[in-house]
């Protein structure tokens, strides 16, 4: 008896000296752990599980999605090669018909917009979908594939031994220990459990941008009237210029069945120096005049913000490391603002390396650095190479967005006023007009700089 | 009730009594800071000017939409994700 009394006291012992003590004793191991269930997290755990990896899924949230908002569009093409006929099991919003572009300033508008019915037969194009539908049906598949499922769960940290990954420390109130051969992290933007272990370096604020989003119900009909739409499809609105209040950034309008979403951001190091308040930002965009008649009479259901990376591919970290992979969002594979499609594919190519690694019971980085082999020969990193100047050049020049929508508004105002002056004295009276806002000198070297920017 | 309180009120949370998620490092640093960045910084206004001089700022934690932002901003919060079920939850997408 006294035996067990010293061991039990070892132990707490043990406890104090430090506060992760790993015993591997008596604990079932899996091959894989997956942190996070989005849409990273849920496709790798979805496409290693059907290869036949024995895999836990871990949510901090109560539900899938619970933790994020923002609008989002689904793009067809990249989800269709993974998921084949999507479109008839998850729970899509609106069939996008419409892309526009509003190039805005306080008092004008400048669309362009464009909207066809081939976008509405199968294989479609985008749609919109609420993140909460598109994760559940991601993570129901995951389970039905044979996946273990645990919300609730919080990863506080990696556990190593040496510097290969061995398992997860679940946070109070679990306090639980989970062991596996690869350890996947897939916990979004601003990924605390990759920095709190030392495998990624602290982002930048200047690569990570904060949005605010405010989700506004309103009729179908409605909707569809007012945003001139056919009935069931929907439409995807960019917003430039005036919703940033003379910084870089975007805004967007997405339609939902019967409720809109609006977004506005920009970086975090915007926000933080420019002193503007987010949600006044978003409050300015809904009283502008050519925005609120879209959005009379509809309720405010929820309010919500979040952060998305958008360094590009200068941002991304080292991905691959012994026994472990960062993928989507924590991985910085965000291209523009869209990063679900590319997560779900950088989900699928981690599941390949994971596979491989399995079969050949090999866990080290050099093994698993299959995971970028595929990542960089796909369309996932070539795209973001491709358009890994932008980052870059929103820094160099930060009235970009500013200056040329009311450059473009400018110009469209004096093109379409009448004036009782000749036609030669109006075109030189605009070309003096838009010089006297940018230098031609000037304006000639911004395009110049987006020209090299956009060929690569 | 301002509009901004009205934004606030939309969102569901399920806060968590026992531990704070959202930290002040040193109060000491916050009463030399000249710009405090988070108090507009914060889309949901954790961050609120306080009347004592000793402690000048209240972290509103319970109504943190998590974003993680403010760590970024400033070296002296300490934020880290709610513990597993609690904090905010989005159903609107």
């Amino acid at each position: 008896m006294l035996k067990h009394w010293y061991q039990a006291k070892k132990i707490v012992e043990s406890e104090k000296k430090s506060n992760i003590e790993i015993d591997t004793s008596n604990v079932k191991k899996y091959d894989v752990v997956v942190v996070g269930a989005g849409p990273a997290g849920a496709s790798a755990a979805y496409f290693m599980a059907k290869q036949g990896l024995d895999v836990l899924l871990l949510e901090r949230g109560p539900f899938p999605g619970a933790k994020i908002c923002g609008g989002t569009s689904l793009i067809a093409e990249h989800t269709h090669k993974l998921f084949p006929n999507f479109w008839d099991e998850c729970q899509c919003e609106r069939i996008v018909m419409q892309q526009a572009y509003w190039i805005m300033t306080e008092d004008s508008l400048l669309s362009t917009s464009f909207q066809s019915l081939k976008f509405t037969a199968a294989p479609y194009n985008r749609f919109t979908v609420k993140r909460r539908a598109l994760y559940q049906w991601l993570v129901d598949k995951a389970i039905s594939a044979g996946v273990t499922f645990q919300c609730n769960y919080k990863v506080s940290e990696v556990l190593f031994d040496g510097s290969q990954a061995i398992g997860v420390q679940i946070s109070p109130p679990q306090k639980k220990q989970f062991f596996a051969d690869i350890i996947v992290l897939a916990d979004g933007a601003n990924s605390m459990v990759a920095e709190k272990s030392n495998l990624i370096p602290r982002v930048s604020p200047q690569n990570i941008s904060l949005y605010v989003k405010e989700t506004i119900v309103l009729p179908a009909n409605v909707i569809e009237e007012r945003f001139q739409l056919a009935y069931g499809y929907g439409s995807i609105i960019g917003l430039l210029g005036y919703p940033t209040a003379g910084f870089n950034g975007t805004s967007s309008i997405h339609t939902f069945q019967d409720s809109i979403n609006i977004n506005v951001g920009m970086t975090i190091s915007d926000f933080s120096i420019s002193g503007i308040r987010p949600y006044e930002l978003l409050s300015r965009i809904k009283n502008h005049p050519f925005i609120r008649p879209l959005l009379v009479g509809g309720a405010v259901v929820e309010y919500g913000a979040s952060v998305i990376p958008e360094g590009g591919y200068y941002a991304i970290p080292e991905i691959v490391h012994p026994g472990l992979l960062i993928i989507g969002d924590a991985a910085s594979l965000v291209n523009g603002t869209h990063g679900i499609n590319l997560a779900m594919w950088s989900g699928f190519f981690a599941a390949q390396a994971a596979y491989e690694s399995k079969k050949k019971r090999d866990f080290s980085a050099k093994k698993l650095f299959l995971y970028r082999t595929l990542l960089d020969e796909s369309f996932v990193m070539q795209d973001l190479k491709a358009n890994a100047k932008i980052a870059k050049l929103q820094q160099d020049l930060p009235y970009l967005f500013d200056l040329y929508s009311k450059i473009a508004n400018e110009t469209a105002f004096q093109i379409s006023k009448v004036y009782t002056m000749p036609k030669k004295a109006k075109r030189i009276f605009i070309f003096k007009k838009i010089t006297s806002m940018q230098p031609l000198l000037k304006m000639a070297s911004d395009i110049w700089k987006v020209i090299k920017v956009v060929r690569g | 009730m301002n509009q901004f309180d009205e934004q606030l009120a939309v969102i569901r949370f399920q806060p968590d009594e026992e531990w704070q998620h959202v930290l002040i490092l040193d109060d000491a640093i916050c009463q030399k800071c000249r710009s405090k960045q988070c108090l507009t910084f914060c889309p949901s206004g954790v961050f609120r000017e306080s009347t004592e001089a000793k402690q000048p700022l209240m972290v509103l934690y319970k109504q943190c939409v998590e974003c993680g932002g403010c760590r970024l901003i400033c070296d002296n919060i300490d934020f880290s994700y709610p513990k597993g079920g609690y904090g905010v939850t989005f159903l609107e997408g």
